[in-house]
């Protein structure tokens, strides 16, 4: 049994870009869309260089530090992705089949799994511990295990980042999620931080659970898309009511998760 | 905690299992030979591993068919891995051993094939369209199937330093009780992104790679994978080594150059010593990235004369496996263990010129000494760091 708190929040998709407009689009509201994404915690010069799968990591993982008013360069970050920036295979690929010797350096280190930890650390100036993982259709309960459990060990908290980019073209008779998602989870050593939004309770085991189904969020469709597993998490939490999700880790083993998001209540009442 | 480490096997181009890999080290043998990879014109020297393409997978696991997955069940199958695992698993349970596996490779040479004959549509064909194989989680979740373990299972890929935080995420796993044996591996496998993506960045090597050397031009790209079965102490009486410390770390400094000074590496050492309750001095051996790039060697000696004396020996061996890149965490874990083992550190290979111009000087010949305690470094692009720290169980 492992106990966290979430101490902040970052969430982003083509249709929210940012906490407040994700709670509103579930109360049914519209948000503004197809804004461009520009995260303002790297500076313009690595923005350009930046795929848009760093910048959709970076800017999840800068607002919940705004959340939690945790200075970035204390928390250690875990980023979970099934496939990584696949637009970034693709060209990769293409180009190998093409003229292999055109490839391009920037994207080529851009290409590495840590690419958004390691923007988010020069920007940031950490030198925390920083992992990048992946547990293809598993990859957000295997994150979120991970990350608590560093928490807990090593006593820091640890931002949880998971995305998922829209397929790429040549991608689609493989993958059938249509667009991008990402979402940034501030894990905190119970206690350790002041600004608690929720607690999470999380429970491994050797029982097999099917993945919940996806309740339906107006303007967008996530079904499919890996990262969109932390939704019912994210929902709960949005709309401050306590739940408990199960998840499947691996071929045979589950985590499930209890929210309580009491327990602001109880601080304000103590 | 101490964790135990049971049994280990490594596969790379010093050899297809551990007796082959102590030759190679004893021997001074390298493994590295002129690139010959097919429909792949760089001129270097690459660590390709015998026999991989000939390897048939059990059939059960023909949909996770790729070059990386072959590796990976080559080096399952050496040194009696397999029948540990299973031995173990019956004792605790399946589902109460982790997976964890650290690659920066893994499968992107099949998706590469793919794209050598898209369909019409500009889209992946039937044969290739392999959902997990094309996941940063193809090994994981080959791993996981091919030995039958069903704990939670996950693939680190923080490019060269994935396959030595394996062994940190799984000490936290044991620790907390998550599991009670974790296996944890790395592999990584020859394909043009890595030998064309080097290539662009200059860092490739036309000749055969001189760690530490001072004629040193760049690295060779190799392939291999290694495992180890680790565990809480009283689920391993017979184990004979215990990782005691680890550290990671980051530099925030650039993509794909390290610190000058070596700052995220020395943070890494500093914390793996401090885990370990252990002082730099007392560390008998240290077996080092030592790439043999320019700014590798230079940034890691750095780092090594803020903390060591000539107290500790340390050398790369580099120059035996190629840069496994993804799997080079593990395969040098595995290296300073034999170390301990046999008393043999390996001096580095192809550096008949060592470089005054570096900070550390490195051990050039095999030495025998006692390894007490053993120390690993592993260090990747976006700056990613790890330090491994390993010790004599009876100790």
């Amino acid at each position: 049994m492992t106990d966290v708190d979430v101490v902040g929040l970052g969430v982003w998709s083509e249709s929210f870009s940012n906490w407040e407009e994700f709670c509103h689009v579930l109360r049914g509201g519209s948000a503004e869309t197809g804004r461009t994404l520009k995260p303002q915690a790297i500076a313009p010069n690595e923005r350009r260089r930046a795929p848009l799968s760093v910048k959709m990591a970076v800017e999840v993982m800068d607002q919940a530090c705004r959340m939690a008013a945790l200075e970035p360069a204390t928390v250690a970050t875990v980023f979970a992705s099934a496939l990584g920036d696949m637009h970034i295979t693709e060209y990769m690929c293409r180009t190998l089949a093409d003229a292999p010797q055109a490839i391009s350096p920037t994207r080529f280190h851009n290409s590495v799994h840590n690419a958004a930890t390691g923007y988010w650390s020069i920007a940031t100036q950490s030198h925390c511990p920083s992992s990048a993982v992946s547990g293809y259709s598993n990859s957000v309960s295997m994150a979120i295990l991970d990350g608590a459990i560093q928490a807990v060990e090593e006593q820091i908290p640890v931002l949880v980042t998971v995305q998922e980019v829209a397929t790429a073209p040549a991608f689609k008779s493989v993958y059938e999620w249509t667009q991008p998602f990402s979402a940034a989870m501030l894990l905190s050593p119970v206690g350790m931080c002041s600004s608690n939004i929720a607690s999470l309770r999380l429970n491994a085991s050797g029982n097999l659970v099917e993945p919940p189904q996806l309740e339906d969020i107006p303007g967008i469709d996530l079904s499919g898309n890996p990262a969109a597993r932390l939704l019912p998490l994210l929902i709960a939490i949005a709309e401050q009511r306590n739940a408990d999700v199960q998840l499947p880790l691996s071929r045979g083993s589950s985590l499930a998760i209890s929210i309580d998001v009491g327990c602001q209540a109880r601080q304000s009442e103590s | 905690m101490r964790l135990a480490i049971g049994a280990y096997t490594a596969t790379s181009a010093a050899g297809v299992g551990l007796q082959a890999l102590r030759d190679s080290i004893d021997n001074r043998q390298s493994g590295l030979r002129r690139n010959d990879l097919q429909n792949c014109d760089i001129d270097t020297w690459i660590g390709r591993v015998d026999g991989v393409e000939d390897v048939s997978l059990p059939s059960h696991l023909d949909h996770l068919f790729s070059r990386n997955n072959q590796l990976a069940w080559f080096g399952l199958q050496q040194d009696g891995l397999l029948q540990s695992i299973a031995q173990l698993a019956d004792r605790v349970g399946p589902d109460r051993v982790g997976v964890i596996m650290g690659t920066s490779t893994s499968s992107i040479g099949r998706t590469e094939e793919a794209f050598t004959c898209l369909l019409p549509s500009g889209q992946i064909a039937e044969e290739f369209q392999q959902q997990e194989v094309h996941s940063l989680h193809s090994p994981g979740f080959f791993v996981a199937e091919a030995t039958g373990l069903t704990g939670p299972a996950i693939t680190i890929s923080t490019a060269c330093s994935s396959s030595a935080k394996v062994f940190a995420s799984a000490y936290r796993w044991i620790n907390h009780g998550l599991v009670d044996a974790v296996l944890v591996g790395g592999v990584d496998s020859l394909c043009m992104s890595i030998l064309y993506g080097f290539h662009s960045l200059e860092l490739v090597s036309p000749e055969l790679c001189r760690p530490f050397d001072r004629r040193r031009n760049g690295i060779n790209i190799g392939e291999g994978c290694g495992y180890a079965l680790v565990a809480r102490e009283d689920l391993l009486p017979d184990a004979q080594f215990a990782l005691l410390g680890y550290g990671e770390s980051v530099d925030a400094y650039h993509m794909s150059h390290p610190h000058p000074k070596g700052e995220g590496a020395v943070i890494a050492i500093d914390r793996a010593l401090e885990r370990s309750k252990l002082t730099a001095d007392s560390i008998d051996y240290v077996n080092l990235h030592g790439t043999a790039s320019q700014a590798n060697d230079r940034t890691e000696a750095h780092a090594l004369a803020r903390r060591f004396t000539d107290k500790t020996l340390v050398s790369s061996t580099k120059a035996w496996t190629g840069h496994a890149l993804g799997a080079a965490g593990i395969l040098e874990a595995i290296i300073t263990l034999e170390a301990m083992r046999s008393g043999i550190n390996p001096g580095t290979l192809n550096c008949g010129q060592p470089d005054p111009e570096l900070a550390f000087p490195v051990l050039t010949d095999n030495v025998s000494q006692p390894v007490r305690f053993g120390m690993t470094n592993s260090f990747g692009f976006g700056g990613n760091n790890a330090s491994l720290i390993f010790g004599q169980m009876n100790d």
